[in-house]
């Protein structure tokens, strides 16, 4: 099982439980059956993965993360190269996988807020919800509509409209 | 009555064969009957017996034999393997990569058996690509040619001077003038 991811990266907010006085000699249920739970379960699972691991210890393999270097744009391109267009082209495809994955970053942390936050979550996750909108809303302005079979020229396309609209408006 | 020592002889012999089944022993030996079936013995173990009258289940029980030993004769090699692999090889982990290191093209995979199927059978996707954009230089080089020849012989049909479409004009000797060389033809 590989490892969890980064806590630091997105941490969650302090806990708030208040500390528990004790004001009786009596056992707190709660206490014995999470110590019951503990030595039944967790102790056995632990133990169990503890030796898987031991056998892997000696030769763990690792993996590294992709780096591609950055080419020229289409609209660097001369017309007719169709070698730099393909690799425009790739690049295009890189960047929208990179720019549906944040969606879904942003996505998952406003979810994340408002299963902590509980029925007041408009009022706490206000930084969350406006990060989403905006994220939504510049991605449905580059990629909106451009469907299954989207390419670079179409975005780029698509961009020109929306400049040509914009100089349209302003004049 | 000699046929009749000769079957006596014919069921003692027959008895010799199956002595455990019922009616088989001396004492009743050819005076047996058939046996009642509406007066068995009950014992209390089981309730009575019942010969149940239901249609043949021998082919749908052969099918689920034979689907289970299909599937299992490569699942269980299979499931042993992925098991194995998983808990003495183990998934890879994410480390930065060091400086002035290329890592292989299969150590950009986690798992183990997919690294094992990119080592193996794949080539990287450096080279991947490469073969694409080699692909397409030979077809943009191909494409370029063709509309070169094009316009060559346009120019040549237009123009006239170059080794395209050059009619071969008649041998002159071959003409014969013989009709129209005297006025009065």
């Amino acid at each position: 099982m590989p490892a969890d991811h980064d806590k630091d990266a997105y941490p969650e907010p302090p806990r708030q439980t208040p500390v528990a006085e004790k004001q009786t000699a009596l056992p707190n249920p709660a206490v014995i059956l999470s110590q019951l739970f503990y030595y039944s379960v967790d102790v056995p699972v632990t133990t169990f993965r503890g030796v898987i691991d031991s056998f892997r210890d000696n030769n763990k393999p690792v993996y590294y993360h992709q780096k591609y270097r950055r080419v020229p744009d289409l609209t660097e391109c001369q017309e007719g190269e169709y070698t730099c267009y393909y690799e425009a082209e790739m690049q295009w495809r890189r960047d929208f996988k990179v720019d549906q994955e944040i969606v879904k970053v942003v996505q998952e942390r406003l979810r994340a807020c408002q299963q902590r936050e509980g029925n007041s979550y408009q009022q706490n996750c206000a930084k969350e919800m406006q990060q989403f909108s905006e994220t939504t809303k510049n991605y449905q302005l580059r990629y909106g509509d451009l469907g299954a079979y989207a390419s670079a020229r179409k975005c780029l396309m698509k961009q020109k409209e929306r400049m040509i609209a914009a100089q349209a408006q302003s004049a | 009555m000699v046929g009749m020592s000769v079957l006596r002889s014919a069921a003692a012999f027959a008895a010799r064969l199956s002595p455990l089944k019922s009616g088989n022993n001396a004492a009743n030996l050819l005076s047996r009957t058939v046996t009642r079936t509406d007066k068995v013995a009950v014992r209390w173990g089981h309730g009575k017996n019942m010969f149940i009258i239901k249609p043949s289940d021998f082919y749908d029980r052969r099918f689920l034999r034979l689907l289970t030993f299909y599937t299992l004769l490569t699942g269980i090699p299979m499931a042993v393997i992925i098991t194995g692999v998983n808990v003495f090889v183990g998934e890879a982990e994410l480390v930065e990569t060091p400086e002035d290191y290329e890592p292989e093209h299969w150590e950009y995979y986690k798992h183990p058996i997919t690294r094992w199927i990119a080592r193996t059978f794949y080539d990287s996707p450096v080279k991947d690509y490469e073969k694409m954009l080699a692909a397409i230089q030979i077809e943009k080089e191909k494409a370029d040619m063709r509309l070169n020849q094009l316009e060559a012989r346009r120019q040549m049909r237009q123009k006239g001077d170059g080794p395209w479409f050059q009619v071969d004009t008649l041998n002159k000797e071959l003409i014969d003038n013989s009709p129209k060389s005297t006025p009065d033809n």
